[in-house]
């Protein structure tokens, strides 16, 4: 049995764990929102994809590669793959309606998740696939009667290292400041000699990698791979990206963590049937106190 | 929600565009009975969607039985076929697959995996008057419908809890930790366990839920190590049940863990490794543990290049009730088929298949398994 700090501890470990992963994929709907408006539907089902490639690339190396090195390489191929995927969607699917009005670009973007959900549900049979690595998930440490696995710790560096490189990425390199720029206004970043294409379509890569990565990670770590594991993982990222201000970097992370939290403590205190009410309605408060989000502005500037 | 909105749009469209399509053949269904050559059987599994395994293996189970029985002069001279339609372990697909059995004219109907998707066909098949028996499936709320006709081949969940009940006794167990998906068959047999177990002097600690669709328990498992519990019975399906015993161990969890029938599959050892070693399985009949099966394995593995399946047997003996239910009334007719049906009493390879008033099978067929050096192993108490 726990003592009650140690619970709530044991509790924001699991918070922070799941937390990671929303925010992971709520930062590319924030970024491709903040620089060209589009609620990108698709996005949960790159990160599915990059779960797919992940699993795929690694029983192919097997025999060549097996653990850690095989993971890291399996985790690499499904970011290139992925950011191929989302490049293609956006030069494709995207680019030729921006022009059009703004539903027409989601409508196209629900297009292209179905497109996605439906191709890796055929290619796979619609069977659960899984990843069997012979690492074991479970050697960690033990802090009290509080556990932590070296998974879960090597999980928690790799998205706090991803996310503080996006943010001094986006704030203090030209093509970060080329973002900014385009989030602001487009026509005249065009009169200024940026390739605008160019940058979204940047974006959209850097989105989908960043999607992939948490797809292989998920991989790794829950070692079952569905095509219809993008859908609930999606709604709850975007979710975390609207409540941390969508198109604002730090909000997305912010609320990817804070609706991790919210799940896990609303899971110990009132059941897990009941876990979703409870962040749900927390969110919901938020977002009438605060109406563009935790760290959203009202102003035309997104990124 | 806009996206499940226009999911659920296109889902309707989908539906619609079928229904047309079904009712432009659907005038010359009807009559299968008519042809005295065939006797059609319809099957309703999933051989797509996430259960698609176990939907396969029973249809093949099925196919092996009617060709052993059409190769020995069929059935009062006329030839078995069968008639699939895949219900995709969703209740929409469901309907549409049984609508599909219905007006192909058969003469009975078969099958029966997800309870969630089983539910809303069989009232279509009691509306048509064919007798239905139902292989794998096992709710109780099949038994809550009152269906005159409808038989289930596979003990209810109450058999699982009382064979839980026995499995507690002997690992001396006091608190049970019981996690569902919250849908028809794993919330059933949850609640099942939850009224079953404290009637036998066994505590229930906490009742949880992973909706399907998430991945992480770890805050399920840390309630589960704080609410004391020291044995904890997973309610749900092996694609997620691998996930589930591997978070539980990673999470710190040390006590036992029994896994339900839905998950008792040799993927489930694989998927769920190290971890999953000691893991109990209140589990159907399987047929390696059958008295006979060594016989029914050969046969099976012949024709199809892969071992049988968790509920390969039922399906097996369903069919073999079914055919001599045929012989004993000498007809086809629904009436007579039914009752013989109800007061069959046969020694098959899933156990004895006698059936109570409420068309539930009279003794539990339930048998308990562990993981062990990474294959199963009966466990006798």
């Amino acid at each position: 049995m726990f003592s009650t700090w140690e619970l709530i501890l044991q509790q924001l470990v699991n918070g922070l764990i799941l937390g990671s992963f929303y925010a992971l994929i709520a930062l590319g709907y924030s970024m491709v929102y903040g620089i060209i408006k589009l609620l990108n539907f698709a996005h949960g089902d790159i990160y599915m994809t990059g779960a797919f490639v992940c699993l795929t690339v690694f029983g192919a190396l097997s025999r060549a590669v097996a653990g850690w090195p095989g993971i890291i390489l399996s985790i690499v191929a499904a970011m290139f793959l992925a950011g191929i995927l989302g490049y293609l969607t956006q030069r494709f699917a995207y680019r030729p309606v921006l022009g059009a009005p703004r539903l027409s670009l989601l409508i196209t973007a629900i297009g292209v998740s179905l497109v996605i959900y439906n191709a890796v549900m055929v290619i796979t049979n619609s069977q659960p696939l899984f990843f069997v690595s012979g690492l074991d998930n479970s050697a960690g440490i033990q802090v009290g009667n509080i556990t932590i696995t070296y998974i879960q710790m090597i999980l928690l560096v790799v998205s706090s290292v991803l996310m503080i490189g996006l943010t001094l990425f986006i704030g203090r390199t030209m093509i970060g400041k080329a973002m900014r720029a385009i989030a602001m206004d487009q026509d005249t970043c065009r009169l200024m000699g940026i390739n605008v294409n160019k940058i979204i379509g940047l974006t959209f890569v850097i989105g989908s990698a960043l999607a992939a990565i948490a797809g292989g990670m998920a991989c790794v770590y829950y070692g079952n791979v569905q095509f219809n594991m993008g859908y609930t993982m999606g709604i709850k990222a975007f979710t975390a990206a609207v409540i941390g201000g969508i198109g604002s970097i730090p909000g997305a992370m912010l609320g990817g963590i804070l609706l991790g939290l919210l799940e896990a403590i609303g899971t110990q205190f009132l059941g897990s049937s009941w876990k979703d009410v409870f962040a749900f309605g927390l969110l919901i408060l938020i977002l009438i106190l605060r109406p563009n989000g935790l760290l959203g502005r009202s102003v035309v500037e997104r990124m | 929600m806009s996206i499940k909105f226009l999911k659920a749009l296109s889902m309707l469209i989908t539906v619609s565009l079928l229904m047309v399509a079904s009712a432009g053949c659907g005038g010359s269904g009807g009559g299968g009975s008519g042809n005295s050559d065939e006797i059609v059987i319809g099957v309703l599994v999933p051989t797509s969607g996430s259960e698609a395994y176990y939907g396969t293996d029973m249809l093949q189970s099925y196919q092996l039985a009617v060709d052993e029985i059409n190769e020995a002069g069929g059935v009062l001279g006329r030839t078995l076929t069968l008639y699939q339609a895949d219900d995709g372990c969703n209740a929409n697909m469901a309907t549409q697959a049984a609508s599909k059995i219905v007006s192909h004219g058969v003469d009975f109907v078969v099958g029966g995996y997800c309870s969630g998707a089983t539910i809303p066909a069989l009232q279509q098949f009691y509306d048509a008057n064919l007798v239905t028996l139902v292989s794998a499936a096992n709710s109780t709320e099949i038994t809550k419908l009152g269906l005159n006709q409808t038989f289930m081949f596979n003990s209810p969940g109450n058999h699982a809890a009382d064979t839980l009940v026995d499995l507690l006794r002997f690992l001396g167990s006091q608190s049970v930790a019981l996690i569902h998906q919250g849908d028809a068959y794993t919330k059933d047999l949850s609640d099942i366990c939850e009224s079953v177990l404290p009637q036998n002097g066994i505590d229930i600690a906490t009742v949880q839920v992973m909706e399907k669709g998430s991945a992480d328990v770890s805050a399920i498992v840390t309630a589960i190590r704080n609410s004391g519990a020291d044995f904890v019975y997973w309610c749900g399906y092996h694609a997620d049940g691998s996930n589930v015993i591997k978070q539980l161990r990673q999470g710190g969890y040390e006590g036992d863990i029994a896994v339900g029938d839905g998950s008792a599959s040799v993927e489930l050892i694989t998927a769920s490794g190290p971890a999953g070693e000691g893991v109990y399985v209140t589990s159907p009949p399987f047929v390696e543990f059958a008295s006979g099966g060594d016989t029914f394995v050969a046969d099976y593995t012949a024709k199809f290049g892969a071992g049988p399946g968790t509920y390969a047997t039922l399906c097996y003996d369903t069919m073999y009730v079914l055919k001599e239910a045929i012989e004993k009334v000498g007809s086809t007719d629904f009436e007579q088929v039914r009752d013989a049906v109800q007061n069959a009493d046969y020694k098959g390879l899933s156990g004895r298949i006698k059936f109570t008033s409420d068309r539930e099978l009279e003794v539990s067929n339930f048998i308990i398994l562990q993981i062990k050096d990474g294959s199963f192993a009966l466990v006798t108490i």
